[in-house]
């Protein structure tokens, strides 16, 4: 029993730390943001004070939650950031470039103390950013020109000004004799209480508002919180305070598991085929029925029809995200790349709010972060080499996304030295992928970069990083349906564009195998799977049968249709059938066994010679190998054309 | 002598003893055969799907199109991917060898006592380094609309 309870107990916690990591990462999707516009501001000489405070909120956040899971790494981290922000707002610091990097390095560390706790790898030593960032917190502003020391917002410390105070009692505090009249006495000494106004939030749980006016930097007082009360500043900041449009924050967005709308699909999926066997009923009313009242009929089920496909589409957006967040990422992977490496970069980037598959995005994260690293440390040269080539000293790197008709187009362009085609050349006849002077173009170049090893410098990228080579980025954008492409030109720079599906087609599919071969079956045509012993099989002429629920079923037997010459199955042995359609057109499709059930990506078959009868499309099960998708409606058709009129097949007799 | 040569780059190929050569520019890439799914139901000269750049793509058997024996694959077949008229397609080669350089003027039509089937698909002769060299017409080689009739003709006897 207990044993039962511990696992309950973990399941939990699995669960738990689950919506901890995803919490975790939309705050530093946050931050990222934030950060980024922080430091577009440090050159304008003014700090938006809004932009702190969101910062401050998102690792208050995060320390909390850190706290509850005991990721104790994490908490510290938050808090030490935490410290450093309270003191920029209290405009004790001013904000300037050494604070933004140890802010950077922060946050850095947090995620990468998160990616070891998610893995289960040795988490990375905290103590040296810690002292970093206290070292930062508590050392005076360097008052040097060279580091241009900025002032948050332009706030007078000396004059009065007005705080908003928050008092939130548990029973705790109140254990502790902290209750509302000992915070309204404290504030009393500090200052004049303008206001107290009792909030009601939801759940009954109750606050208390204080607006006071005092000359005492009320935030710079620490055990606030200990108190249970959140102080913030409640004056000058509404005229001088502008506040960025920013997109909404996490609490307004829902997060949903991408299997639950895959099984939304699903049902949409079912529906339709409802829908269209309502059709067909509706088809064979029509003599018995008034016209009038079959046209109304009718009427309706088309009206149903478009109303599905609606849903349909409402379900797909639900799966869309934009690909913004993807791009600030990248923005910090240039940050760091360009600092590490001495070059100056500026990035441009467009098309944020191109949207694009939430499965597409997850999986092209590591292609794209590759493809802007190379462009970074290969593509783009360092200031003195660009300017002796009369460059300016800046490279120049733009990330671009657009949709373009059922595709979305991603584009990693650099102003650098270009692909050294000769290198590239070289390196490949030595391997004999090609005779040493042959012509090439932008496409053969492209394949030859992506043979595995063949990239002239990327052995470094694979020990710094994340073990992505280009035969990586090549085979990741081909698995998702898209295409890679490359232009390079010598001293001009290069251009990898990636053409993605703007979704996947995405469905539940049960595997089977006949003849010896492997087959997809899309689970929406599926109603039911038999197990059928040989011997309960009757011949009928030249078609067989079997009893099914209270009549018979016609059987397909698929390796007869495919024509399979594969290893039979053993006569004796009982084999599996799944059932598709319903009343008189219900068949029964024999196969040697359901393998599984799995979730496919399907792909067309383009080319005339391989559309054949009873084959709606291609998938891979993940290793290469091209699986075929039954086409079932199809061979239904087929299986009750050669039995019409041949045999009452089930449910027929009314 | 030095007056400038037109030439263009071919892919070479073997089967059934005979080398082929096709233009290198409709060759998208030459890969090992590995993982070729059937097709049921489908022509005959069509071994199966492979998966290319994340396209499923019709792999052709060579030997079938021009009428030799069907052979198994081993580590010297090549899948030989082409682009010609909007369509990827895979050939499927005995092995295939190297890119080289066929000056324009060294391919000779072909004889005019080869006819039918082989005089279509037939571009021209070529003799490279002393070897006689079949060089393709591959939209010819790609329409089965002439093997269609081949094959299902036989099977309405039935």
């Amino acid at each position: 029993m207990s044993n039962q309870n511990s696992d309950n107990t973990e399941d939990f916690r699995e669960q738990f730390l689950e919506d901890y990591y995803a919490e975790c990462e939309e705050h530093l999707v946050l931050v990222r943001r934030h950060v980024l516009a922080i430091e577009a501001q440090i050159g304008a000489g003014s700090i938006d004070v809004g932009l702190l405070d969101e910062l401050f909120r998102s690792f208050h956040t995060i320390k909390g939650i850190s706290g509850m899971v005991g990721f104790t790494e994490v908490e510290q981290l938050a808090h030490s950031i935490e410290s450093m922000l309270r003191s920029l707002r209290q405009a004790e610091l001013t904000f300037n470039v050494e604070l933004l990097d140890g802010l950077l390095a922060g946050v850095a560390l947090m995620e990468r103390v998160l990616g070891a706790r998610q893995t289960g790898q040795s988490i990375p030593s905290i103590d040296a950013t810690i002292r970093q960032l206290h070292d930062l917190s508590t050392s005076a502003p360097p008052q040097s020109g060279m580091a241009a020391p900025l002032h948050v917002g332009s706030r007078p410390t000396t004059s009065v000004r007005r705080w908003t105070v928050t008092f939130t009692p548990t029973t705790g505090l109140s254990e502790r004799g902290i209750n509302v009249n000992s915070i309204r006495d404290r504030l009393k000494d500090m200052g004049e209480i303008l206001k107290a106004t009792p909030l009601v939030k939801g759940q009954g749980e109750i606050s208390f508002q204080f607006v006071v006016e005092s000359i005492v930097n009320l935030v710079a007082i620490e055990d606030w919180q200990e108190l249970g009360v959140v102080v913030l500043p409640a004056d000058e900041g509404a005229t001088d305070v502008v506040r960025p449009a920013l997109p909404a924050s996490p609490s307004n967005l829902v997060r949903v598991d991408l299997a639950r709308l895959d099984e939304l699909m699903r049902m949409i999926g079912e529906m339709v085929t409802s829908r269209a066997r309502l059709e067909e009923q509706i088809k064979h009313a029509k003599r018995s029925l008034p016209s009038s009242e079959w046209r109304s009929l009718r009427e309706t089920t088309q009206v149903m029809s478009r109303q599905l496909r609606d849903l349909r589409e409402g379900v797909m957006r639900v799966r869309m995200v934009q690909i913004g967040e993807v791009f600030e990422r990248m923005q910090f992977v240039v940050r760091d790349l360009a600092r590490e490496s001495g070059k100056r970069i500026i990035l441009n980037v467009s098309g944020r709010e191109t949207e694009i598959d939430k499965f597409l995005v997850e999986r092209m994260m590591d292609p794209l972060l590759h493809l802007v690293r190379n462009a970074v440390s290969h593509g783009l040269e360092r200031p003195d080499e660009r300017v002796a080539q009369g460059k300016p000293a800046e490279g120049r790197l733009t990330l671009r996304a657009m949709t373009i008709g059922e595709s979305v187009v991603i584009e990693i362009a650099d102003d650098g030295r270009g692909i050294d085609i000769e290198t590239v050349l070289d390196r490949a006849a030595e391997r004999q992928l090609l005779e040493a002077d042959a012509e090439i173009d932008n496409a053969r170049l492209l394949d030859l970069i992506c043979q595995p090893g063949l990239s002239t410098r990327l052995e470094a990228d694979r020990e710094s990083g994340r073990g992505v080579g280009m035969d990586v980025v090549k085979k990741t954008v081909e698995t998702l349906s898209g295409t890679l492409s490359l232009t390079t030109e010598r001293n001009q720079g290069t251009t990898f564009r990636i053409d993605l599906p703007l979704t996947l087609a995405i469905a539940e599919a049960l595997i089977v195998s006949a003849g010896g071969e492997t087959y997809a079956v899309p689970q929406t045509v599926v109603r039911e799977v038999l197990e059928v012993e040989p011997s309960s099989v009757r011949a009928l002429e030249r078609n067989e049968i079997i009893s099914y629920r209270d009549g018979v079923l016609p059987l397909l037997r698929l390796s007869r249709v495919f024509n399979l010459s594969g290893p039979a199955a053993l006569p004796d042995r009982p084999f599996h059938v799944f059932v598709t359609g319903a009343g008189s057109s219900a068949v029964g499709i024999a196969v040697e066994r359901v393998l599984g059930h799995r979730e496919i990506v399907v792909r067309g078959i383009g080319d005339q010679l391989v559309q054949v009868p009873g084959i709606a499309g291609a998938t891979d099960l993940g290793d290469e190998r091209v699986v075929l998708i039954l086409d079932v409606p199809a061979l239904r058709k087929t299986t009750l054309q050669k039995s019409a009129g041949g045999m009452p097949a089930a449910g027929a007799t009314p | 002598m030095t007056e400038p040569v037109v030439a263009e780059t071919y892919v070479l190929f073997e089967l059934a003893g005979t080398a082929y050569a096709v233009p290198s520019n409709m060759v998208q890439q030459v890969q090992m055969v590995e993982q070729i799914t059937p097709v049921p139901n489908a022509v005959p000269v069509v071994e199966g799907v492979v998966y290319t750049r994340g396209r499923v793509i019709p792999a052709l058997n060579l030997r079938v199109r021009f009428g030799f024996e069907k052979i198994p694959f081993d580590m010297r077949s090549r899948l030989i991917v082409v682009n010609v008229a909007g369509r990827t397609v895979g050939l499927l080669a005995d092995t295939a060898r190297e890119f080289v350089r066929i000056p324009a003027s060294s391919i000779e039509p072909p004889p005019e006592g080869i006819s039918g089937l082989s005089g279509k698909y037939l571009q021209g002769i070529a003799s490279v380094k002393g070897r006689l060299v079949l060089v393709l017409r591959l939209v010819e080689v790609i329409d089965i609309g002439d093997m269609d009739a081949l094959v299902t003709e036989p099977q309405q006897t039935d």
